[in-house]
């Protein structure tokens, strides 16, 4: 292997608990996004665009599906002889072998894996957030700054500053203080949980915190803080564009109707920043003889027959006629069956509507049909209700 | 049955295609929304297990080869994979073929490295997505020297007055016992695919007498010699799924119409088949404001705000607002601007017909517009 200046780490271990039933059974980088993508589409275009073709996927809560879409990375020009994209999940070594207890021990425990590729700078990325980002920017600013970390911030409304962990920094953006949801911000830099680290000091501060039995083994809690408090150089880097953090059902569903606004606030048309997905390869859509399309995204595979109002339809998707789907959110493969009313929804993989259901409300949460569940002739799901196929 | 090799030929005769082929092979002609013909044949064969496809180019070739790159979309970049076989110089052959029996000739070296028992020999103008397990399977079971596969369409093929079309009289037991070659009335209805499985030793053989002895012509002088003569078991398969040929703008225009009945398009994609293409990146297609559509298809990447009725838009395609798209087909990245208006056309790849323009062909004959054409 030959070395690389910068290699990525993306921490894709986490349930995602907050999406519900989208997640019981997926990872939340498996998520499906805008019609044709995943969530984990986001962060591993950008490394491509980037320039970055070392990307380390560190997996641990229910991998199957995740891994079986990343596959040989060959979406996302990740499948190389020196290089390419590799899933990381917990291993056992000698007689010891543990969970990742945290975001800093999961990079831990892949020291052999950064190692190998001898790099000086390591990226940090979540599979968490919508967002076209030219990370070699940022490690420009970094080599420029002379930094041992580099945090991406955005500039948040201050009134929103106590939700998110919050750095203040100098004219010269070093941070000096770092406050998680802090009651009166000082400086509206929310982190967006994107670093880049110089490896050596990394590594360092890494193998302190795991000699720490107190620690939590996180960045926000234990590794920024520290390397804060021994006085090491710590930067921001401003990122300015769209960026949306899809962790809840309300956020995923606001994410894929930020689609359907005009101008997009994420330009996705853009022919030098790409974001790639794996194809399913299915025929173009078909919208019947009857059937009406306002201000939506439909994807390949797709079969309408009925009326499809300010949504997004996933590939394969099926409407019959007479169905109404409105601000709603079509995962792939489901199946709305004649007469039925979808509202204010998300109606997750193959999940099936029958004739004369009734999905979600004009107001209210949103509500969410899970992945392979079945709605009965005539039955109706309240606004804010999850439908657990298992449950059924 | 996994012992078996593909050769797909792309050399055909395009000339009732006009101006659809001036600037590409048959092979590489953009269909069905997002596809090129040849993505039909090398899904197929992927689909049956063959992992060894080669791919004999004649002229036009650069879209060709851009559009199959390593084979990886059709999971043929492996260690035998795709072999592209363009057309090359030597002291007594120009370079260019005169039909399939002279291309086979040009590339009786691949046929004799490759390790296969059986190949699958294709044209490239024929749509299909055909598992060939059962033909294999047939021609095996029956120890035929060649299997020609045919379908029973009265009409297999439109508008190719005086070309090749093949039509077999095969017996009750398969044999095929009579061919004939561009007749205007055949006695038969069986016509042939032009999908023959052999041998690829024999092939390799059948090629090198032909050869030797003068002869040019694949149907005539290596089938139907061989047909007449009784020297060679010829047995036909037949295949009763959906077969359409390419092979003038009629038969391409209905072809693509064809698809907007549900019924055809689950013959032609069967989920368990898919048909690979190169993948381009596009979001999903976007319906804005007054867009209308109806009874038609529309692949990724397209941005519709006017009216589209009984027409298929390939990926990237532009409808502005007012403009008006009837009963056509519009290839990649075409636009159709604000308020004009067309009916009938088949609009390739990044024409543009501009503000305000009308172009209403008849039913019977639709205009073509060539590649990057303004209007």
């Amino acid at each position: 292997m030959r070395k690389k200046q910068c290699v990525a780490m993306l921490l894709a271990g986490g349930q995602g608990s907050r999406l519900g039933i989208l997640t019981k059974k997926v990872a939340k980088p498996a998520v499906p996004y805008g019609g044709k993508y995943r969530i984990i589409d986001f962060p591993l275009s950008n490394c491509t665009n980037s320039g970055i073709d070392v990307v380390g996927v560190l997996t641990q809560y229910r991998p199957l599906e995740l891994n079986a879409y990343i596959g040989s990375g060959s979406p996302w020009d990740l499948d190389l002889s020196n290089g390419g994209v590799f899933v990381l999940p917990p291993y056992q070594t000698g007689k010891t072998g543990e969970w990742y207890k945290g975001t800093a021990n999961a990079i831990y425990q892949n020291i052999p894996f950064i190692e190998q590729w001898d790099p000086e700078y390591v990226l940090v990325l979540s599979g968490d957030h919508i967002y076209k980002m030219d990370y070699n920017a940022m490690l420009r600013a970094h080599i420029q700054n002379g930094a041992d970390l580099t945090i991406a911030v955005r500039e948040v409304p201050w009134e929103e500053a106590p939700r998110f962990g919050i750095l203040n920094t100098d004219e010269n953006n070093q941070i000096t203080e770092f406050e998680e949801k802090p009651a009166h911000p000082k400086s509206n830099k929310a982190s967006m949980g994107v670093y880049i680290f110089n490896w050596s000091k990394m590594r360092k501060y890494l193998e302190l915190d795991e000699a720490d039995p107190a620690s939590e083994n996180d960045f926000g809690k234990n590794i920024i803080p520290t390397m804060l408090g021994q006085g090491e150089r710590l930067f921001t880097y401003t990122f300015d564009g769209y960026w949306k953090d899809v962790g809840t059902i309300e956020s995923l569903w606001e994410a894929n109707m930020d689609l359907l606004t005009l101008p997009m606030p994420i330009d996705l048309y853009d022919k030098r920043w790409r974001i790639y997905a794996r194809n399913p390869g299915m025929p173009p859509h078909w919208i019947a003889d009857g059937a009406k399309v306002v201000d939506s995204l439909i994807t390949e595979g797709c079969e309408v027959r009925g009326v499809i109002n300010h949504s997004v339809l996933f590939a394969g998707v099926t409407v019959d006629t007479g169905a109404e789907i409105t601000d709603a959110v079509i995962m792939p493969g489901a199946v709305i069956d004649r007469g039925a009313i979808v509202r204010r929804a998300i109606v997750a993989e193959n999940a099936h509507i029958c004739a004369g259901a009734v999905v979600g409300e004009e107001t209210g949460k949103i509500a969410v049909v899970g992945p392979k569940a079945t709605i009965a002739p005539g039955d109706k799901v309240a606004a804010g209700v999850q439908v657990d196929a298992d449950a059924q | 049955m996994k012992d078996v090799m593909g050769l797909i030929y792309t050399g055909e005769n395009d000339i009732h295609l006009g101006e659809l082929t001036s600037q590409r092979a048959v092979a590489a002609l953009p269909i069905a929304g997002r596809y090129r013909v040849i993505d039909f044949q090398l899904s197929s064969m992927v689909h049956t297990g063959i992992k060894n496809v080669g791919v004999i180019t004649q002229k036009n070739y650069s879209s060709l080869m851009d559009h199959i790159g390593s084979g990886r979309e059709w999971d043929l970049h492996g260690k035998q994979g795709l072999t592209i076989l363009p057309p090359f110089l030597t002291r007594d052959n120009m370079g260019v073929y005169s039909g399939l029996l002279d291309a086979l000739k040009s590339n009786l070296t691949f046929l004799r490295l490759s390790r296969q028992e059986y190949i699958v020999l294709t044209n490239s103008h024929t749509v299909y997505n055909i598992d060939y397990t059962d033909a294999l399977r047939q021609h095996v079971e029956t120890g035929a020297d060649i299997t020609v596969m045919y379908t029973r369409a009265s009409r297999a093929s439109t508008g190719t007055e005086g070309g090749d079309d093949t039509y077999l009289t095969v017996a009750e037991d398969g044999t095929i016992t009579g061919m004939e070659i561009g007749s205007a009335t055949p006695s038969s209805d069986c016509a042939s695919l032009k999908i023959y499985i052999t041998k690829r030793e024999l092939l390799r053989q059948l090629v090198e007498q032909c050869a030797a002895n003068g002869m040019h012509h694949f149907g005539r002088d290596l089938l139907q010699r061989n047909v007449n003569n009784g020297s060679l078991r010829i047995m036909g398969y037949e295949y009763k799924g959906l077969a359409c040929q390419i092979d003038s703008i009629q038969a391409y225009f209905n072809f693509n119409m064809s698809l907007l009945d549900p019924e055809v398009r689950r013959q032609l994609f069967p989920t368990e088949r898919p048909v690979y293409t190169k993948v381009r990146d596009d979001l999903p297609a976007r319906y804005l404001g007054e867009s209308q559509c109806s009874n038609s298809l529309v692949a990724n990447g397209c941005v519709i705000e006017g009216t589209v009725i009984n027409s298929v838009l390939f990926r990237g395609v532009k409808v502005a607002k007012g403009a008006v798209v009837k009963n056509s087909i519009i290839m990649q990245d075409a636009q159709i601007q604000e308020g004009a208006e067309i009916d009938h056309c088949i609009l390739d790849k990044q024409s543009v017909i501009r503000r305000n323009g009308r172009l209403i062909a008849p039913a019977a004959y639709p205009i073509v517009i060539a590649k990057n054409v303004v209007i």
